[in-house]
């Protein structure tokens, strides 16, 4: 009898293999894949399996589905709701999808390479000038020029300006974040040592890291990777620079630029910072949520982490930055990211549609009042600094007044920042003298941006 | 006799002490998913276990992760790599160890050939077929390069190569064909081996890392392993959270273990290995 | 075997031989033999963006491999990953299975908990063990008041990885022992204990010899595996780790240049190194083989 049922089974399942693997398999796979059976398929039984590939065109048949990609966990269930507000108009479904940073660009890069991209999807500073240049990223210059609800006169100029691309405008601005200075009140208390606040220069800030340093915890920490959240900050309020304006000079060789590097290193030297083995094992802010660190330099885009960690929002709060000689240096570094659009999605008027939403004063203020993010959008953030009870959130939205400096990127940015947080190991760890290796991140930085 | 029982417990001695180092990990995670996060980052004094047993983890990594859609796929794209593996790999095995004929040499190069190569050269030029087939997201997307096994056919080809020859004689003597001796002589004496290519195939889907986070990067369609190394990058300051994630995923795994773990090891044990 | 016509047989195995290697031959030749070639004819390139605009370079790439200090240390440090997993994880697999192949008590427990490992997600592994080594919070620094950088310091990074990957791996060699053991026919042990032989005499002279086409087996596979680990390190050694550099393995290069750099051409340069470098070393053990491993 068994051995009736393996042969019976056998014979059937050879039958099949016969015109190969590849048929065989959709017997038992719920998933159909028949293109044709599709267009008159009205979501029956899978409704989200097919809708993903239906063209739907906003307006007329409303079957389609845009997925859209972001990096950060901590937005999106904000971000889904106001993407559920555009659903409820158009009538078209769109699902937040998350996936973390590394794998983000990895993503996008197989994506861009194999040809098939999320629908909408976040663009960064970094890699910007590659996918505008290369056509993946839908021109969306007439339809902004067309549209009642975007101006991007409205927007900071800064975050406008990276996503243009040859009298192109391939992104809108999403949102604006600054740098500030989070601390830890309960250990300032336990240290006698007051809150930070608008007089500190940088040079209070070592002072009193020093002072809130014990066998417990360190007065801030710092890893070599903080470079918008650390010190790019500190470079350009010490009057350096991280590359020329036209792109084509690293400012590692300025005598400011390393002036500040060294002042971070002897921070770590003092042991007022973890040594880099400490914080490449457990990052800045995940030891500001352990008590281990009175001080951390984050960016805004981290309120979501902080407000949702017990202990950080029981003992935590945010100040300005410090300045170096008066408060007209006081910097921060900013970035805003911008909501893309694949070149060849299938459904571009959908996606416009919502990118357009995502842009509208209308969205960007409910993004600041449901605390995901200051907004692009200039004068619309100012609900955000309500957005949660937990934090004084004035130390970000101050700094939207200081000195903003719009975060170094060139066309291959990632190479030449991974090369910098590579050799910064070495003049924290003590290894090299810290001018020698901002000298040789120079030499590196120049030689990568001859090449782009 | 003496000598005997001092070895006995030399030998429980050195399974203990490995046995031990196998769960600790597995401990130290159910621990860990338990606790609070100050608690995990507690040294003064150490926490061992937690004070509190924080069950709400669980329902707050439930609420984040859906489980059962991942499990559903995860099994789902297990049961196919399996069903394409063993049938493709019972034929092949079948012919290289028994049949004779022109370029079986050549084609089984081919096959030791594959076995040696590292599997990330395929993965952008397979990406790109799959892309352009229109099956990211999909299951037969996280099925597609698990369609043919290279490794699958040598283990069947070992098996094969096992049997006595005067099977197919008797077989053909008896007027079976070739196709009937096979399915009805040679294939059912190879069970086991199909049971074991069945377990290793399975063990190394489900583990399969790179491959569904390029393939499949939405997370409603993605399988286990991929979408625990997304949430390792996205919750780092929630340790708690992360081991309780890492729990659930593998605790069905584990139950399912247990329950086969006869056949589990039976499976392997009886198909050898030899080169 | 003549070179005339085929006798009818022949004739009818070829067919059904084709047919039944067909589905395996098509598939390994489109999914793997093809982008095998296109990954070589790729190393000969500087690619552009997303692999457009590519530039014909000859082996400028090959002269950059050979001249990048960076490739070698990555070879230096995947050798070291395998060195150290590869014997050590065979060994320990070897004694455990000839524990197991006797009769014992508890001996479905003991096989159940040591082959758990292999049934873990490796980000699950990952995320327990950098747990474990963490210098500040971690299990074994703490339990053991020691403080040691276990996967920070750049000197013992790798080997603590590697501990990793043996005890994810063992599991795995010894039920591929375990098997091996089934053929070994019991009596040998039995004439072996009459002649006064001790357990450790036993397990040299007759398990490792009888088994030893087994172990060859594991040791080529194993090999094969060590020197493409890649999960372990991306996931426990972070960008700002001071011991990257000391345990970036050649994989994990080669994703680096490939996805994150977007220089697919160099890093199709690295996976071809990889390979030759795989192919080199299973060539030696296949020539080895003939001074230890037995046949029956």
């Amino acid at each position: 009898m068994k051995k009736k049922v393996v042969a019976v089974l056998l014979s059937a399942i050879m039958a099949v293999s016969m015109i190969g693997c590849g048929s065989s398999s959709d017997a038992p796979a719920p998933a159909p894949v028949d293109d044709n059976a599709k267009t008159e398929a009205p979501a029956a039984d899978k409704p989200e399996e097919k809708a993903e590939e239906a063209p739907a065109s906003i307006g007329e048949s409303v079957k389609g589905e845009l997925t859209v990609t972001i990096w950060d966990e901590g937005q999106r269930p904000g971000l889904q709701q106001i993407v559920d507000d555009w659903s409820s108009q158009s009538g078209v479904k769109a699902t937040i999808n998350v996936v973390d940073w590394n794998s983000y660009w990895t993503l996008l890069e197989a994506g861009a390479t194999g040809g098939e991209l999320p629908d909408v999807f976040w663009m960064h500073s970094n890699v910007a000038q590659q996918y505008m240049e290369n056509d993946l990223l839908l021109d969306l210059t007439d339809r902004i020029a067309a549209s009642d609800k975007i101006d991007l006169a409205n927007y900071y100029q800064g975050i406008v300006n990276l996503y243009q691309s040859g009298g192109k405008q391939y992104a809108v601005p999403k949102d604006i974040d600054t740098i500030a200075l989070w601390y830890n009140k309960t250990i300032f208390d336990e240290m006698g040592v007051a809150y930070p606040d608008d007089t500190w220069t940088w040079d209070d800030f070592a002072e009193a890291a020093k002072k809130l340093t014990n066998e417990d915890h360190w007065g801030y920490a710092i890893a070599p990777g903080n470079n918008q959240e650390g010190f790019y900050n500190t470079i350009y309020s010490m009057g350096g620079n991280v590359i020329s304006e036209d792109k084509k000079k690293s400012g590692f060789d300025d005598p400011n630029t390393i002036k500040a590097m060294e002042f971070f290193t002897n921070m770590i030297a003092e042991g007022s910072c973890p040594d880099l083995a400490t914080v490449s094992e457990t990052a800045p802010n995940e030891l500001l949520c352990a008590g281990k660190t009175a001080m951390s330099i984050n960016g805004s885009w981290m309120l979501a982490g902080y407000r949702d960690n017990e202990y950080a929002a029981a003992n935590c709060d945010v100040a300005v930055l410090p300045f170096t000689k008066d408060p007209s240096d006081r910097v921060s570094i900013y970035n805003g990211l911008g909501w893309a659009a694949a070149a060849n999605g299938k459904n571009l008027d959908a996606a416009w549609s919502l990118i357009e939403y995502l842009g509208s004063k209308e969205a960007q203020i409910k993004q600041a009042e449901l605390g995901v993010t200051m907004s692009a959008y200039e004068g619309t953030s100012d609900a955000w600094v309500n957005a949660v009870d937990c934090f004084d959130l004035n130390g970000h939205m101050q700094m939207l007044n200081a000195k903003l400096v719009f975060r170094p990127y060139s066309r291959v940015t990632t190479i030449w920042e991974d090369m910098m947080t590579e050799k910064l190991k070495e003049a924290w760890t003590g290894e090299k003298a810290t001018a020698d290796v901002c000298m040789e991140i120079a030499a590196e930085m120049d030689a990568a941006l001859a090449e782009e | 006799m003496k000598r005997d029982s001092i070895n006995k417990v030399i030998i429980y001695f050195i399974l203990i002490v490995f046995a031990f180092i196998m769960i600790v990990p597995f401990l130290w995670m159910i621990l860990t998913a338990f606790k609070t996060t100050a608690e995990t980052m507690q040294v003064d004094p150490f926490v061992l276990f937690p004070s509190v047993w924080q069950v709400e983890n669980f329902s707050k990594v439930v609420a984040a992760m859906d489980f059962v859609k991942l499990y559903a796929n995860t099994i789902l794209m297990i049961a196919l790599r399996v069903l394409c593996a063993v049938v493709t790999a019972t034929l092949s095995g079948y012919a290289f160890a028994r049949m004779n004929f022109k370029g079986k040499n050549f084609m089984f190069g081919i096959v030791l050939f594959q076995m040696m190569i590292p599997v990330q050269i395929f993965i952008i030029p397979q990406y790109v077929m799959v892309s352009k087939l229109h099956l990211t997201n999909t299951a037969l997307g996280l099925l597609f390069p698990g369609l043919v096994t290279a490794f699958g056919t040598f283990l069947l080809r070992q098996a094969y190569m096992g049997l006595p020859r005067d099977l197919e004689e008797a077989a053909r003597l008896d007027g079976c064909n070739i196709p009937q001796t096979f399915l009805f002589v040679m294939a059912p004496l190879t069970k086991s081996s199909m049971v074991a290519l069945g377990i290793f195939t399975a063990v190394f889907a489900y583990k399969d890392l790179m491959w569904p986070m390029i393939v499949c990067p939405n997370p409603k369609k993605t399988t286990l392993a991929a979408a625990l190394a997304n949430m390792s990058g996205q919750y780092s300051q929630k340790y708690p959270e992360l081991m309780m994630a890492a729990l659930i995923s593998c605790v069905p795994m584990i139950i399912l273990y247990i329950i086969f773990q006869k056949q589990f090891i039976e499976g392997i044990a009886t198909s050898g290995g030899k080169l | 075997m003549s070179r005339m016509k085929m006798t009818p047989r022949e004739k009818n195995e070829t067919i059904w031989g084709w047919i039944f290697i067909a589905p395996t031959m098509i598939g390994l030749i489109v999914l793997n033999i093809i982008p095998i070639f296109q990954t070589i004819y790729q190393s000969f390139f500087k690619t552009g963006d997303f692999g457009k605009g590519n530039k014909f370079v000859g082996l400028a790439n090959y002269q950059k491999v050979f001249g990048d200090t960076e490739v070698w240390q990555a070879l230096w440090n995947t050798v070291k990953y395998a060195v150290v997993e590869v014997p050590i994880s065979i060994v320990i697999a070897l004694i455990l299975a000839s524990f197991l192949n006797q009769k014992l008590k508890g001996r479905e427990l003991f096989r159940t908990i040591m082959f758990l490992p292999m049934i873990v997600a490796p980000a699950a592994i990952a995320m327990v063990w950098k747990w474990i080594y963490n210098s500040n919070f971690g299990l074994i620094n703490n339990m053991f008041g020691v403080k040691v950088n276990w996967i920070s310091n750049p000197d013992i990074a790798i080997y603590s990885i590697a501990v990793i990957g043996i005890w994810g791996v063992i599991g795995y060699n010894m039920v591929l022992f375990l098997a091996g053991l089934q053929e070994v026919p019991r009596d040998y042990y039995e004439a072996a204990s009459l002649d006064g032989a001790s357990g450790v005499a036993q397990f040299l002279h007759i398990t490792v010899p009888l088994i030893s086409p087994t172990i060859f087996f594991v040791l080529v596979t194993r090999v094969i595996g060590a020197m493409q680990v890649f999960d372990l390190i991306y996931m426990i050694i972070d960008y700002n780790n001071p011991a990257l550099k000391k345990t970036e393995s050649l994989v994990y290069l080669f994703y680096k240049y490939s996805f994150e750099q977007s220089k697919k051409g160099y890093g199709a340069t690295v996976i071809v190194v990889l390979l030759a470098v795989i192919m080199v070393l299973t060539v030696f053990q296949m020539i080895g083989q003939k001074k230890w491993v037995h046949y029956d």
